[in-house]
Protein backbone atom coordinates (compact mmCIF):
# COMPACT_ATOMS: atom_id res chain seq x y z
CA UNK A 1 0.00 0.00 0.00
CA UNK A 2 1.47 3.35 -1.05
CA UNK A 3 0.87 6.23 1.33
CA UNK A 4 3.32 8.62 -0.30
CA UNK A 5 1.75 11.43 -2.36
CA UNK A 6 5.07 13.25 -2.91
CA UNK A 7 6.39 13.43 -6.49
CA UNK A 8 10.17 13.98 -6.49
CA UNK A 9 11.33 17.12 -8.34
CA UNK A 10 13.44 20.27 -8.18
CA UNK A 11 11.07 22.98 -9.45
CA UNK A 12 10.22 26.32 -7.88
CA UNK A 13 7.31 24.91 -5.88
CA UNK A 14 9.63 22.45 -4.13
CA UNK A 15 11.75 25.37 -2.86
CA UNK A 16 8.70 27.40 -1.81
CA UNK A 17 8.13 27.57 1.95
CA UNK A 18 5.59 24.91 3.05
CA UNK A 19 3.85 27.39 5.38
CA UNK A 20 3.32 29.79 2.46
CA UNK A 21 2.16 26.90 0.22
CA UNK A 22 -0.39 25.76 2.78
CA UNK A 23 -1.71 29.30 3.20
CA UNK A 24 -1.85 29.78 -0.58
CA UNK A 25 -3.93 26.62 -1.04
CA UNK A 26 -6.40 27.69 1.66
CA UNK A 27 -6.67 31.22 0.19
CA UNK A 28 -6.95 29.82 -3.33
CA UNK A 29 -9.84 27.54 -2.27
CA UNK A 30 -11.62 30.62 -0.85
CA UNK A 31 -10.75 32.64 -3.98
CA UNK A 32 -12.51 30.09 -6.22
CA UNK A 33 -15.78 30.89 -4.43
CA UNK A 34 -15.49 34.67 -4.95
CA UNK A 35 -17.61 36.27 -7.69
CA UNK A 36 -14.98 36.34 -10.44
CA UNK A 37 -15.45 36.33 -14.21
CA UNK A 38 -15.40 33.01 -16.06
CA UNK A 39 -12.33 34.11 -18.05
CA UNK A 40 -10.57 35.04 -14.81
CA UNK A 41 -11.46 31.72 -13.19
CA UNK A 42 -10.09 29.69 -16.10
CA UNK A 43 -6.99 31.94 -16.35
CA UNK A 44 -6.12 31.15 -12.73
CA UNK A 45 -6.88 27.43 -13.26
CA UNK A 46 -4.69 27.49 -16.41
CA UNK A 47 -1.84 29.19 -14.52
CA UNK A 48 -2.15 26.64 -11.74
CA UNK A 49 -1.99 23.74 -14.22
CA UNK A 50 0.99 25.37 -15.97
CA UNK A 51 2.88 25.81 -12.69
CA UNK A 52 2.02 22.20 -11.83
CA UNK A 53 3.23 20.94 -15.21
CA UNK A 54 6.55 22.77 -14.81
CA UNK A 55 7.05 21.27 -11.37
CA UNK A 56 5.58 17.77 -11.32
CA UNK A 57 5.32 16.98 -15.05
CA UNK A 58 2.43 16.22 -17.39
CA UNK A 59 1.99 12.61 -16.32
CA UNK A 60 1.05 13.74 -12.80
CA UNK A 61 -1.51 16.17 -14.26
CA UNK A 62 -2.97 13.41 -16.43
CA UNK A 63 -3.23 11.09 -13.41
CA UNK A 64 -5.00 13.76 -11.35
CA UNK A 65 -7.47 14.60 -14.11
CA UNK A 66 -8.22 10.94 -14.82
CA UNK A 67 -9.14 10.42 -11.16
CA UNK A 68 -11.69 13.28 -11.18
CA UNK A 69 -12.93 12.71 -14.74
CA UNK A 70 -16.07 10.63 -13.88
CA UNK A 71 -17.34 13.23 -11.40
CA UNK A 72 -16.42 16.09 -13.73
CA UNK A 73 -18.31 14.48 -16.63
CA UNK A 74 -21.34 13.85 -14.45
CA UNK A 75 -21.29 17.49 -13.32
CA UNK A 76 -20.91 18.96 -16.80
CA UNK A 77 -23.46 16.63 -18.41
CA UNK A 78 -26.26 17.00 -15.85
CA UNK A 79 -25.87 20.51 -14.49
CA UNK A 80 -27.11 22.38 -17.61
CA UNK A 81 -30.41 20.42 -17.51
CA UNK A 82 -31.15 21.48 -13.91
CA UNK A 83 -30.76 25.23 -14.31
CA UNK A 84 -33.73 26.74 -16.15
CA UNK A 85 -32.82 30.46 -15.97
CA UNK A 86 -31.46 32.46 -18.92
CA UNK A 87 -32.04 32.27 -22.65
CA UNK A 88 -32.74 28.96 -24.33
CA UNK A 89 -29.74 27.45 -26.13
CA UNK A 90 -31.00 24.04 -27.18
CA UNK A 91 -34.67 23.09 -27.21
CA UNK A 92 -36.81 20.22 -28.51
CA UNK A 93 -40.16 21.62 -29.62
CA UNK A 94 -41.44 23.81 -26.76
CA UNK A 95 -39.20 22.10 -24.18
CA UNK A 96 -35.97 23.94 -23.36
CA UNK A 97 -33.10 21.51 -22.89
CA UNK A 98 -30.14 23.77 -22.10
CA UNK A 99 -30.08 27.46 -21.18
CA UNK A 100 -27.20 29.99 -21.26
CA UNK A 101 -27.32 30.27 -17.48
CA UNK A 102 -27.17 26.48 -17.08
CA UNK A 103 -24.18 26.20 -19.38
CA UNK A 104 -22.37 29.04 -17.62
CA UNK A 105 -22.95 27.55 -14.17
CA UNK A 106 -21.75 24.13 -15.32
CA UNK A 107 -18.60 25.65 -16.81
CA UNK A 108 -17.94 27.71 -13.65
CA UNK A 109 -18.48 24.71 -11.40
CA UNK A 110 -16.17 22.51 -13.47
CA UNK A 111 -13.44 25.20 -13.36
CA UNK A 112 -13.81 25.58 -9.60
CA UNK A 113 -13.76 21.82 -9.08
CA UNK A 114 -10.61 21.40 -11.20
CA UNK A 115 -8.93 24.36 -9.48
CA UNK A 116 -9.60 23.19 -5.91
CA UNK A 117 -8.69 19.58 -6.69
CA UNK A 118 -5.48 20.48 -8.47
CA UNK A 119 -4.37 23.07 -5.86
CA UNK A 120 -4.74 20.49 -3.06
CA UNK A 121 -3.07 17.75 -5.11
CA UNK A 122 -0.16 20.02 -6.01
CA UNK A 123 0.44 20.89 -2.35
CA UNK A 124 0.86 17.24 -1.40
CA UNK A 125 2.79 16.37 -4.59
CA UNK A 126 5.45 19.04 -3.93
CA UNK A 127 5.65 18.87 -0.13
CA UNK A 128 6.67 15.82 1.90
CA UNK A 129 4.11 14.90 4.54
CA UNK A 130 6.58 15.63 7.34
CA UNK A 131 6.90 19.24 6.14
CA UNK A 132 3.11 19.59 5.87
CA UNK A 133 2.95 18.55 9.52
CA UNK A 134 5.68 21.04 10.44
CA UNK A 135 3.83 23.78 8.58
CA UNK A 136 0.64 22.91 10.49
CA UNK A 137 2.66 22.97 13.73
CA UNK A 138 3.87 26.47 12.93
CA UNK A 139 0.18 27.43 12.59
CA UNK A 140 -0.22 26.20 16.20
CA UNK A 141 -1.53 22.68 15.56
CA UNK A 142 -1.31 21.07 19.05
CA UNK A 143 1.71 18.82 19.69
CA UNK A 144 -0.51 15.82 20.50
CA UNK A 145 -2.47 16.18 17.25
CA UNK A 146 0.76 16.28 15.22
CA UNK A 147 2.04 13.23 17.08
CA UNK A 148 -1.20 11.29 16.43
CA UNK A 149 -0.98 11.95 12.68
CA UNK A 150 2.71 11.02 12.41
CA UNK A 151 2.17 7.85 14.45
CA UNK A 152 -0.86 6.96 12.30
CA UNK A 153 1.27 7.29 9.16
CA UNK A 154 3.84 4.96 10.74
CA UNK A 155 1.20 2.36 11.55
CA UNK A 156 -0.75 2.38 8.26
CA UNK A 157 1.69 0.13 6.33
CA UNK A 158 1.97 -2.27 9.30
CA UNK A 159 -1.81 -2.66 9.66
CA UNK A 160 -2.32 -2.89 5.87
CA UNK A 161 0.32 -5.64 5.65
CA UNK A 162 -1.23 -7.56 8.58
CA UNK A 163 -4.66 -7.26 6.97
CA UNK A 164 -3.41 -8.63 3.62
CA UNK A 165 -1.69 -11.59 5.31
CA UNK A 166 -4.77 -12.40 7.41
CA UNK A 167 -7.07 -12.10 4.36
CA UNK A 168 -4.81 -14.48 2.40
CA UNK A 169 -4.72 -17.01 5.26
CA UNK A 170 -8.50 -16.95 5.57
CA UNK A 171 -9.03 -17.34 1.81
CA UNK A 172 -6.67 -20.35 1.77
CA UNK A 173 -8.83 -22.07 4.41
CA UNK A 174 -12.01 -21.63 2.35
CA UNK A 175 -13.18 -24.43 0.07
CA UNK A 176 -14.67 -22.24 -2.67
CA UNK A 177 -13.37 -19.03 -4.21
CA UNK A 178 -15.02 -15.58 -3.85
CA UNK A 179 -16.03 -15.47 -7.54
CA UNK A 180 -19.36 -17.32 -7.38
CA UNK A 181 -20.50 -15.92 -4.03
CA UNK A 182 -23.28 -13.40 -3.51
CA UNK A 183 -22.30 -10.04 -2.01
CA UNK A 184 -24.05 -10.78 1.33
CA UNK A 185 -22.06 -13.98 1.74
CA UNK A 186 -18.85 -12.17 0.80
CA UNK A 187 -19.55 -9.52 3.46
CA UNK A 188 -20.30 -12.21 6.08
CA UNK A 189 -17.04 -13.95 5.23
CA UNK A 190 -15.19 -10.70 5.86
CA UNK A 191 -16.12 -10.60 9.58
CA UNK A 192 -13.48 -13.14 10.78
CA UNK A 193 -10.79 -11.43 8.67
CA UNK A 194 -11.69 -7.96 9.97
CA UNK A 195 -11.84 -9.25 13.55
CA UNK A 196 -8.40 -10.83 13.33
CA UNK A 197 -6.92 -7.70 11.71
CA UNK A 198 -8.43 -5.49 14.41
CA UNK A 199 -7.15 -7.69 17.23
CA UNK A 200 -3.63 -7.53 15.75
CA UNK A 201 -3.87 -3.72 15.51
CA UNK A 202 -5.31 -3.34 19.03
CA UNK A 203 -2.56 -5.48 20.54
CA UNK A 204 -0.02 -2.91 19.37
CA UNK A 205 -1.65 -0.08 21.42
CA UNK A 206 -0.12 -0.97 24.84
CA UNK A 207 3.35 -1.35 23.27
CA UNK A 208 3.08 2.00 21.53
CA UNK A 209 1.84 3.66 24.74
CA UNK A 210 4.78 2.17 26.64
CA UNK A 211 7.23 3.42 23.99
CA UNK A 212 5.76 6.93 24.30
CA UNK A 213 6.07 6.85 28.10
CA UNK A 214 9.68 5.67 27.87
CA UNK A 215 10.41 8.55 25.48
CA UNK A 216 9.16 10.92 28.19
CA UNK A 217 5.85 11.77 26.57
CA UNK A 218 3.71 13.93 28.83
CA UNK A 219 6.49 14.79 31.30
CA UNK A 220 7.17 18.41 32.25
CA UNK A 221 10.55 18.49 30.51
CA UNK A 222 10.14 17.69 26.84
CA UNK A 223 12.59 15.07 25.65
CA UNK A 224 11.55 15.06 22.04
CA UNK A 225 10.26 17.74 19.70
CA UNK A 226 9.49 18.18 16.02
CA UNK A 227 12.16 19.48 13.64
CA UNK A 228 11.75 23.02 12.37
CA UNK A 229 11.51 24.47 8.86
CA UNK A 230 14.61 26.69 9.18
CA UNK A 231 16.05 25.34 5.89
CA UNK A 232 13.50 27.53 4.06
CA UNK A 233 15.03 31.01 4.14
CA UNK A 234 12.25 33.32 3.02
CA UNK A 235 8.98 32.32 4.70
CA UNK A 236 7.82 35.94 5.04
CA UNK A 237 8.56 36.79 1.37
CA UNK A 238 6.83 33.62 0.16
CA UNK A 239 3.75 34.23 2.30
CA UNK A 240 3.57 37.87 1.20
CA UNK A 241 4.00 36.84 -2.43
CA UNK A 242 1.14 34.30 -2.15
CA UNK A 243 -1.22 36.84 -0.61
CA UNK A 244 -0.33 39.61 -3.12
CA UNK A 245 -0.80 37.20 -6.05
CA UNK A 246 -4.32 36.25 -4.94
CA UNK A 247 -5.31 39.89 -4.28
CA UNK A 248 -4.06 40.80 -7.79
CA UNK A 249 -6.12 37.96 -9.31
CA UNK A 250 -9.16 39.17 -7.36
CA UNK A 251 -8.73 42.80 -8.53
CA UNK A 252 -8.15 41.70 -12.14
CA UNK A 253 -10.95 39.19 -12.47
CA UNK A 254 -13.74 40.29 -10.12
CA UNK A 255 -17.16 40.77 -11.60
CA UNK A 256 -17.77 44.56 -11.88
CA UNK B 1 -0.58 8.22 36.34
CA UNK B 2 -2.13 11.01 34.22
CA UNK B 3 1.00 10.90 32.02
CA UNK B 4 0.47 7.14 31.44
CA UNK B 5 -3.18 7.70 30.56
CA UNK B 6 -2.23 10.47 28.08
CA UNK B 7 0.30 8.23 26.36
CA UNK B 8 -2.33 5.48 26.11
CA UNK B 9 -4.88 7.89 24.62
CA UNK B 10 -2.42 9.16 22.00
CA UNK B 11 -1.34 5.60 21.12
CA UNK B 12 -4.94 4.44 20.91
CA UNK B 13 -6.15 7.28 18.71
CA UNK B 14 -3.10 6.93 16.41
CA UNK B 15 -3.62 3.18 15.90
CA UNK B 16 -7.40 3.58 15.45
CA UNK B 17 -6.81 6.35 12.89
CA UNK B 18 -4.50 4.02 10.98
CA UNK B 19 -7.19 1.29 11.16
CA UNK B 20 -9.77 3.64 9.62
CA UNK B 21 -7.33 4.56 6.81
CA UNK B 22 -6.61 0.89 6.05
CA UNK B 23 -10.31 -0.09 6.09
CA UNK B 24 -11.04 2.82 3.73
CA UNK B 25 -8.25 2.21 1.25
CA UNK B 26 -7.41 -1.49 1.31
CA UNK B 27 -10.72 -3.25 1.75
CA UNK B 28 -12.88 -2.63 -1.30
CA UNK B 29 -15.82 -4.74 -2.36
CA UNK B 30 -16.73 -4.39 -6.04
CA UNK B 31 -20.40 -3.54 -6.73
CA UNK B 32 -22.35 -2.81 -9.92
CA UNK B 33 -21.73 0.96 -9.60
CA UNK B 34 -18.15 0.91 -8.35
CA UNK B 35 -16.73 0.03 -4.94
CA UNK B 36 -17.93 -0.15 -1.36
CA UNK B 37 -15.26 0.72 1.16
CA UNK B 38 -15.39 -0.37 4.74
CA UNK B 39 -14.60 2.88 6.58
CA UNK B 40 -18.01 2.78 8.27
CA UNK B 41 -17.25 -0.69 9.67
CA UNK B 42 -14.14 0.70 11.39
CA UNK B 43 -16.01 3.82 12.56
CA UNK B 44 -18.93 1.84 14.02
CA UNK B 45 -16.54 -0.61 15.66
CA UNK B 46 -14.62 2.29 17.28
CA UNK B 47 -17.82 4.06 18.35
CA UNK B 48 -19.19 0.85 19.94
CA UNK B 49 -15.93 -0.05 21.66
CA UNK B 50 -13.93 3.08 22.50
CA UNK B 51 -16.37 5.90 23.22
CA UNK B 52 -17.32 9.24 21.64
CA UNK B 53 -14.03 11.17 21.61
CA UNK B 54 -11.89 8.34 20.21
CA UNK B 55 -14.61 7.76 17.61
CA UNK B 56 -14.80 11.43 16.64
CA UNK B 57 -11.04 11.93 16.25
CA UNK B 58 -10.16 8.56 14.70
CA UNK B 59 -13.12 8.57 12.29
CA UNK B 60 -12.65 12.17 11.15
CA UNK B 61 -8.89 12.08 10.93
CA UNK B 62 -8.74 8.57 9.40
CA UNK B 63 -11.13 9.27 6.54
CA UNK B 64 -9.54 12.70 5.90
CA UNK B 65 -6.08 11.11 5.71
CA UNK B 66 -7.44 8.40 3.39
CA UNK B 67 -8.75 11.14 1.07
CA UNK B 68 -5.39 12.93 1.14
CA UNK B 69 -3.48 9.73 0.38
CA UNK B 70 -5.77 8.64 -2.45
CA UNK B 71 -5.61 12.03 -4.21
CA UNK B 72 -9.05 13.40 -3.28
CA UNK B 73 -7.72 16.12 -0.98
CA UNK B 74 -10.70 18.40 -1.66
CA UNK B 75 -12.97 15.86 0.08
CA UNK B 76 -10.77 15.66 3.21
CA UNK B 77 -12.43 18.48 5.23
CA UNK B 78 -15.91 17.16 4.32
CA UNK B 79 -14.97 13.60 5.28
CA UNK B 80 -13.46 14.86 8.54
CA UNK B 81 -16.70 16.58 9.55
CA UNK B 82 -19.17 13.95 8.28
CA UNK B 83 -17.43 10.83 9.56
CA UNK B 84 -16.25 12.55 12.76
CA UNK B 85 -19.83 13.50 13.61
CA UNK B 86 -21.01 10.02 12.55
CA UNK B 87 -18.62 8.36 15.04
CA UNK B 88 -19.43 10.83 17.80
CA UNK B 89 -23.21 10.46 17.47
CA UNK B 90 -23.17 6.65 17.29
CA UNK B 91 -20.91 6.46 20.35
CA UNK B 92 -23.10 8.87 22.32
CA UNK B 93 -26.24 6.86 21.49
CA UNK B 94 -24.81 3.46 22.43
CA UNK B 95 -22.74 4.64 25.42
CA UNK B 96 -23.44 2.46 28.49
CA UNK B 97 -22.54 2.60 32.15
CA UNK B 98 -20.83 -0.63 33.26
CA UNK B 99 -21.22 -3.89 31.34
CA UNK B 100 -24.93 -3.58 30.43
CA UNK B 101 -25.87 -4.72 26.94
CA UNK B 102 -27.02 -2.05 24.47
CA UNK B 103 -30.76 -2.38 23.80
CA UNK B 104 -32.03 -3.19 20.30
CA UNK B 105 -33.88 0.16 20.09
CA UNK B 106 -30.68 2.10 20.74
CA UNK B 107 -28.81 0.02 18.19
CA UNK B 108 -31.53 0.69 15.65
CA UNK B 109 -31.46 4.42 16.44
CA UNK B 110 -27.67 4.45 16.13
CA UNK B 111 -27.96 2.71 12.74
CA UNK B 112 -30.46 5.24 11.46
CA UNK B 113 -28.35 8.14 12.72
CA UNK B 114 -25.28 6.61 11.05
CA UNK B 115 -27.04 6.34 7.68
CA UNK B 116 -28.64 9.79 7.96
CA UNK B 117 -25.40 11.51 8.99
CA UNK B 118 -23.36 10.04 6.15
CA UNK B 119 -25.90 10.44 3.36
CA UNK B 120 -27.24 13.88 4.37
CA UNK B 121 -23.87 15.18 5.53
CA UNK B 122 -22.15 14.33 2.24
CA UNK B 123 -25.15 15.60 0.28
CA UNK B 124 -25.27 18.98 2.03
CA UNK B 125 -21.55 19.70 2.24
CA UNK B 126 -20.74 18.41 -1.24
CA UNK B 127 -23.62 20.40 -2.80
CA UNK B 128 -22.45 23.49 -0.92
CA UNK B 129 -18.69 23.34 -1.54
CA UNK B 130 -17.74 20.90 -4.30
CA UNK B 131 -20.45 19.90 -6.74
CA UNK B 132 -24.13 20.67 -7.30
CA UNK B 133 -27.37 19.54 -5.69
CA UNK B 134 -28.11 17.10 -8.56
CA UNK B 135 -24.61 15.55 -8.53
CA UNK B 136 -24.61 15.36 -4.72
CA UNK B 137 -28.11 13.80 -4.75
CA UNK B 138 -26.92 11.06 -7.13
CA UNK B 139 -24.47 9.89 -4.46
CA UNK B 140 -27.10 9.43 -1.75
CA UNK B 141 -28.08 5.78 -2.59
CA UNK B 142 -24.42 4.68 -2.60
CA UNK B 143 -23.78 6.39 0.71
CA UNK B 144 -26.90 4.84 2.26
CA UNK B 145 -25.83 1.36 1.12
CA UNK B 146 -22.25 1.83 2.32
CA UNK B 147 -23.13 3.24 5.74
CA UNK B 148 -25.92 0.68 6.28
CA UNK B 149 -23.68 -2.26 5.43
CA UNK B 150 -20.87 -0.66 7.44
CA UNK B 151 -23.05 -0.29 10.52
CA UNK B 152 -24.26 -3.92 10.48
CA UNK B 153 -20.75 -5.28 9.92
CA UNK B 154 -19.32 -2.88 12.52
CA UNK B 155 -21.81 -4.18 15.08
CA UNK B 156 -20.81 -7.80 14.35
CA UNK B 157 -17.10 -7.03 14.37
CA UNK B 158 -17.35 -5.05 17.66
CA UNK B 159 -18.94 -7.97 19.49
CA UNK B 160 -16.48 -10.47 17.93
CA UNK B 161 -13.46 -8.36 18.93
CA UNK B 162 -14.73 -7.97 22.52
CA UNK B 163 -14.94 -11.79 22.74
CA UNK B 164 -11.57 -12.39 21.06
CA UNK B 165 -9.66 -9.66 22.91
CA UNK B 166 -11.35 -8.83 26.27
CA UNK B 167 -8.72 -6.20 27.38
CA UNK B 168 -10.23 -3.91 24.73
CA UNK B 169 -13.02 -3.02 27.23
CA UNK B 170 -10.53 -1.18 29.45
CA UNK B 171 -9.40 1.15 26.66
CA UNK B 172 -12.60 3.22 26.35
CA UNK B 173 -12.56 6.94 27.33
Amino acid sequence: MTINTFVAGKGLLYRFDPRAKLLTVILLCIWFFLPVSLVGLYTVVGLLVLVGALNTGFSHIAKTFLSILPMLLFMVLFMPFNVRDGESLISIGSFTLITTEGLEQATRLAGRFIGITYACTLLFATTVMQEVMLALRSFHLPYKAGLVVTLAFTYIPFIAESFSQIAESHSLREAESDQGKRIVQRLKDLVPTLTSALVVALRSIPNLAMSLELRGFGSEQKRSSFKDLSSYRHPFTHTLLSCIMLVVFWVLFRVQ
Amino acid sequence: MQQNRNALKVAMVAVLTAVVVVFTLVVRIPTAKGYLNLCDVAICFIAFTFGPWSAFIAAGLGTALADLISGYAQWAPISFVVHGVEGLLIALIVRQKGNEAVSFVRKLLAGLVCIATVSLGYFALSALFISTVSVAAAEIPGNIAQSGVGFVLGLGVASAVKKAYPPVRSLSW
